[in-house]
C-alpha cells in the first residue's frame, strides 16, 4: 500500500508540474497573441487545450489526494488498489491527452479525433473516484 | 429507509440538481429580460419555418460566425441601443430638418426624439410636436437611419435626419439620396415594415392587413416580424432547422468531416452553379418586383418564397430591360410609373443605381456567354461572405467590400483571361503594367453607378466604347480617367489600339471639349455626380492633372441636387490647395455661394502658377478665364430631368 501511496504522490506532483507548465505555455501564447491559438478560427483549439490544462491539473490533485488517503488509511478498507491505480493513471493520460489532441487538428467547432480518448478516460476516472469514495467509507 | 452508504451520493445528486435548477432559472431570467413576443411597438424577431437564427450556427462555425458578425450585413438592421447607434443622441439638437429642430436624448438605455409630426395631416397652423422612442436602426457602413415607434402597432416612422457615418454628422434624410430639388418629401412611415424588411432582415414578413400603400397607413393592422434582424446566415444558406437537428448526432458530423461528403441538409452557395450562387446575392442586390399582386400578398404573410438554391426568377420578376422590356409585368410596372426603368437604367439597359449589382452581372459577357461553370463569372468570383483563413487583412479591411484577397487586383479576371497577365498586360492595355491604366476594373468596371452619396463600379463588365457614350450619355472608362480629353481623343485611341471604328456621329463639342466637362455641364444629376467623384479620384487626377478642376467643382458647389454638392465638395478637398476647405452642402444658399466664391478665389490666386490657361478643351481662355460663351451654352443645354434612384 505504501508503494501505491508513494507512486500516486509522485505521479500527482509531476502531473501538477506538467499541466501547470502547460498553463504557462497557454499564457505565453496569449501574451504573444499567437494566432494559431487565439484566432477565432482556432476557437476549438483554445477550448480543447484549456480543458487539457484544467483536467490534467485536476487529476494531478486527485493523485496527490489519493496518495495521502492511502498513506493515512494505512491500507484498510481499500479493495482492488492496483486496478484503481491503473484507472487513475490511465485517466491522467487519456483525459488531458484527448483534449490536447482534439485541439491539434479539428473540424470547425468539432474537435479532432483525439477527443475519442476523453470519454474512455472519463469512465476510468469516475470508476477510480467511485472506488476511492467507497474505500474511504469502509 | 435509505441505506447509510447511499447518503453522500444522494446529497451530491441533490446538490447538482439544485445547481442546475438555479442556473436554468438564472438563464431563463436573462433571456426573458426582454422577450421579443412581449414587445408590441416595433417589429420583432420570431423563429419560424425551420429558421433557427445565427445563434444556432456560432458553436459549430465560429470562424464563419465571426466574419459574418464583423460584416455590415449583420448590422444592416439593429435594435436601437446606446451600443448600436452611431450618432450622438445625448442632448443633441438637429436643426437641418423640416420644421422645427429635432431634439434627441438618452434616458437610461432608451433613445428618444422630439420632432414635428412627419405624418401631419395639414390641419392647424403647424404640425404637432411628438416625442417618440427610437427603436430600430438601418445601416452602419455609410449612413445610419433611425426609426421610431409610431404607436400604431409595429409600424415604424423615420427620423427626418440621418447620420453620415464618415463625418459623424446629422444631415437631412433627403440630402442623403439623389433627391430631386423641389420635389416634396413623402412620409417614410411604414416604409421599413413594407419595404426594408424584405431585404434588410432574414426572412422578414411585413404582415400588413392590406397591401402597403393601398390605404391610409394608420388604418392598417401591421404585425411585422422577421426571423432575425440584419442579413444573417440563413439569408444565404437557407433555413437551418434540419441541418441543426441532423448534426446533433456526433457520428454524422464526424463521418462528414472524415469523408468530405457534402452535407445535404443545408445550402452552401459556393457549391451551387455560378448562376444559382449569384442568385443568392441577387435576391437582394437586384431590382425586382412581384409578378402579380397575389405574390405580394403571399410574401406579406409568409415572407418571400425564394430559398437559396432555387431559381430566383421563378418567384419574382427581375427587372432587366435588355430581356424583358416587352413583358406583361414590365408593362404593368411602367403603367404604374413611366419612369420606372429610366430612373434606374441607362438607355441601353445597363443598371446605373447601386445595390442592383446582380442586374449588371447577368448582362455581363463573362456571365451570359460563359460555357463552363469554372469560367463563369459569379458574385463569388470576387466576393466572399466569410474572410478566408489565409487572408491576412483584418476583419474590418475585408468587411468594406468583402472582396476575396485575389480580387483586390487583377487576379479575379486573370484567372480566366490569363493571356493578359505578365507581359501580355501592357500589350493589351497600352498602359504601364503597374499603372492604374492596367487595372482590369478601371477599364471594364468604371464608376458609372451611383448610390448613397458615392459612385461605385459598374458590375456589368463592359469595354470602353465611345459609341455607347454617344448613345446613352454614359461616361466611358477612358474619359473617366483622362478627364481632360475629348471623346474624339478616346475614339482615336480605341481605333488605333483596338480597331474599334471611330463613330461618325461625333459632334463639335465631342471633338473639341473635354468629355468630362461636357458631362459635368450638360449632363443630368447622375452624370454630374459621376464626374464630381471622378474629379476627386486619385488615378484620374494623376492622369489629368488637378490644376483645372477647382472651378468646375466650384460650379457644382451650387448644384440643385444636395448629393452632387456633397460629392463635389468632397472631391474639392482632395485638391492641393483645398485641404481643410470647409463647405456645408446643406447650408442655406447664401452661405454656400459665399463658400463657392471663396473656392474660386483660391483658384484664381493660384491660376498663374498652376492654371491650364489657353486649354480650349477645358474651356479656358489664354488669360485663364472661362470661354464663357461655350460654357454658358453647355449649361443651358443641361439635362434637368428628374433623377431619382431607388437607393
Amino acid at each position: 500500500m505504501a508503494t501505491y501511496a508513494r507512486r500516486h504522490l509522485r505521479f500527482g506532483w509531476w502531473s501538477l508540474l506538467v499541466f501547470a507548465a502547460l498553463g504557462l505555455l497557454l499564457e505565453t501564447l496569449h501574451g504573444f497573441k499567437v494566432g494559431a491559438y487565439l484566432d477565432v478560427a482556432n476557437d476549438t483549439r483554445r477550448l480543447m487545450w484549456r480543458l487539457a490544462h484544467a483536467h490534467g491539473a485536476l487529476v494531478g490533485v486527485v493523485h496527490v489526494l489519493f496518495g495521502l488517503t492511502l498513506r493515512g488509511a494505512g491500507g484498510t478498507g481499500f479493495r482492488n488498489v492496483p486496478l484503481v491505480s491503473i484507472a487513475l493513471v490511465s485517466a491522467s493520460v487519456l483525459l488531458p491527452g484527448g483534449f490536447f489532441l482534439g485541439g491539434v487538428g479539428f473540424f470547425g467547432g468539432d474537435p479532432g479525433l483525439g477527443i475519442l480518448l476523453v470519454p474512455v478516460g472519463a469512465i476510468l476516472f469516475l470508476t477510480a473516484l467511485g472506488s476511492i469514495a467507497r474505500g474511504v467509507g469502509r | 429507509m435509505i441505506p447509510a452508504r447511499l447518503g453522500p451520493a444522494l446529497v451530491a445528486t441533490a446538490a447538482i440538481g439544485a445547481a442546475t435548477a438555479f442556473g436554468y432559472e438564472l438563464l431563463g431570467r436573462r433571456v426573458g429580460a426582454r422577450p421579443e413576443q412581449a414587445i408590441s411597438d416595433r417589429p420583432i424577431q420570431v423563429r419560424t419555418d425551420e429558421y433557427v437564427s445565427s445563434s444556432a450556427c456560432q458553436a459549430c462555425h465560429p470562424s464563419q460566425y465571426a466574419s459574418w458578425h464583423a460584416s455590415f450585413h449583420r448590422t444592416m438592421t439593429q435594435v436601437a441601443t446606446p451600443e448600436s447607434v452611431i450618432a450622438n443622441f445625448d442632448g443633441v439638437t438637429v436643426a437641418d430638418v423640416p420644421g422645427r429642430p429635432m431634439r434627441l436624448e438618452v434616458s437610461g438605455r432608451e433613445l428618444w426624439a422630439e420632432l414635428d409630426e412627419p405624418d401631419w395631416d395639414g390641419k392647424g397652423d403647424a404640425p404637432p410636436r411628438i416625442r417618440r422612442r427610437v427603436v430600430m436602426t438601418t445601416g452602419s457602413h455609410h449612413q445610419q437611419i433611425y426609426w421610431y415607434a409610431t404607436g400604431h402597432g409595429r409600424t415604424l416612422g423615420q427620423l427626418p435626419a440621418i447620420q453620415l457615418v464618415s463625418e459623424r454628422r446629422w444631415i437631412p434624410r433627403w440630402s442623403a439620396t439623389m433627391h430631386p430639388p423641389n420635389v416634396p418629401l413623402v412620409s417614410e412611415s411604414g416604409s421599413w415594415n413594407g419595404v426594408c424588411v424584405v431585404c434588410h432582415t432574414t426572412q422578414g414578413r411585413p404582415e400588413f392587413s392590406t397591401p402597403f400603400g393601398s390605404e391610409a397607413l394608420f388604418t392598417q393592422d401591421v404585425d411585422t416580424k422577421a426571423v432575425e434582424f440584419g442579413i444573417a446566415c440563413e439569408s444565404c444558406h437557407g433555413p437551418a432547422g434540419e441541418h441543426v437537428q441532423a448534426n446533433r448526432n456526433p457520428w454524422r458530423r464526424y463521418i462528414l468531416h472524415l469523408t468530405g461528403q457534402v452535407d445535404s441538409t443545408l445550402v452552401q452557395p459556393a457549391r451551387l452553379s455560378p448562376q444559382r450562387a449569384s442568385q443568392v446575392c441577387g435576391q437582394c442586390h437586384s431590382l425586382w418586383e412581384f409578378h402579380d399582386p397575389s405574390d405580394e400578398r403571399h410574401a406579406n404573410r409568409s415572407g418571400l418564397p425564394y430559398r437559396p438554391g432555387d431559381e430566383l426568377a421563378t418567384t419574382r420578376f427581375i427587372v432587366q430591360p435588355t430581356t424583358n422590356m416587352g413583358s406583361e409585368t414590365m408593362k404593368r410596372l411602367l403603367d404604374q410609373d413611366a419612369n420606372f426603368v429610366r430612373d434606374i437604367f441607362w438607355s441601353d439597359g445597363m443598371v446605373r443605381s447601386t445595390g442592383r449589382e446582380y442586374n449588371g452581372l447577368i448582362d455581363s459577357p463573362c456571365y451570359k456567354n460563359a460555357t463552363e461553370p469554372s469560367r463563369t463569372l459569379s458574385c463569388l468570383s470576387c466576393h466572399s461572405m466569410h474572410k478566408a483563413a489565409d487572408d491576412t487583412r483584418p476583419l474590418a479591411g475585408w468587411a468594406d467590400d468583402q472582396l476575396i484577397s485575389s480580387a483586390q487586383g487583377n487576379g479575379a479576371c486573370l484567372s480566366c483571361h490569363a493571356p493578359f497577365g505578365g507581359t501580355g498586360l501592357a500589350n493589351h492595355t497600352r498602359h504601364r503594367a503597374d499603372s492604374s491604366g492596367s487595372s482590369c476594373y478601371n477599364c471594364h468596371m468604371p464608376h458609372t453607378t451611383y448610390g448613397l452619396l458615392k459612385t461605385i463600379r459598374s458590375h456589368q463588365i463592359s469595354s470602353p466604347s465611345v459609341q455607347a457614350s454617344l448613345d446613352t450619355g454614359r461616361p466611358n472608362a477612358c474619359n473617366l480617367c483622362h478627364l481632360d480629353k475629348t471623346l474624339s481623343w478616346t475614339a482615336e485611341h480605341l481605333e488605333q489600339w483596338y480597331t474599334i471604328p471611330r463613330p461618325q456621329a461625333l459632334g463639335e463639342d465631342d471633338r473639341s471639349v473635354a468629355a468630362s466637362v461636357v458631362w459635368l455641364l450638360r449632363g443630368d444629376a447622375g452624370k454630374r455626380a459621376i464626374i464630381a467623384q471622378a474629379l476627386g479620384w486619385r488615378p484620374a487626377q494623376q492622369a489629368s492633372g488637378t490644376n483645372w478642376m477647382a472651378p468646375y467643382l466650384g460650379l457644382l458647389l451650387n448644384d440643385s441636387y444636395d448629393a452632387v454638392r456633397y460629392i463635389a465638395a468632397r472631391s474639392l478637398k482632395t485638391l492641393p490647395e483645398y485641404e481643410g476647405f470647409e463647405f456645408d452642402f446643406v447650408a442655406p444658399q447664401e452661405q454656400r455661394l459665399a463658400r463657392r466664391r471663396r473656392a474660386l478665389e483660391i483658384w484664381r490666386d493660384s491660376r498663374a502658377r498652376q492654371g491650364r490657361s489657353g486649354d480650349a478643351a477645358l474651356l479656358f481662355n489664354p488669360d485663364g478665364t472661362f470661354i464663357a460663351e461655350r460654357l454658358d451654352r453647355l449649361l443651358a443645354e443641361r439635362d434637368n430631368r428628374r433623377i431619382y434612384y431607388r437607393e
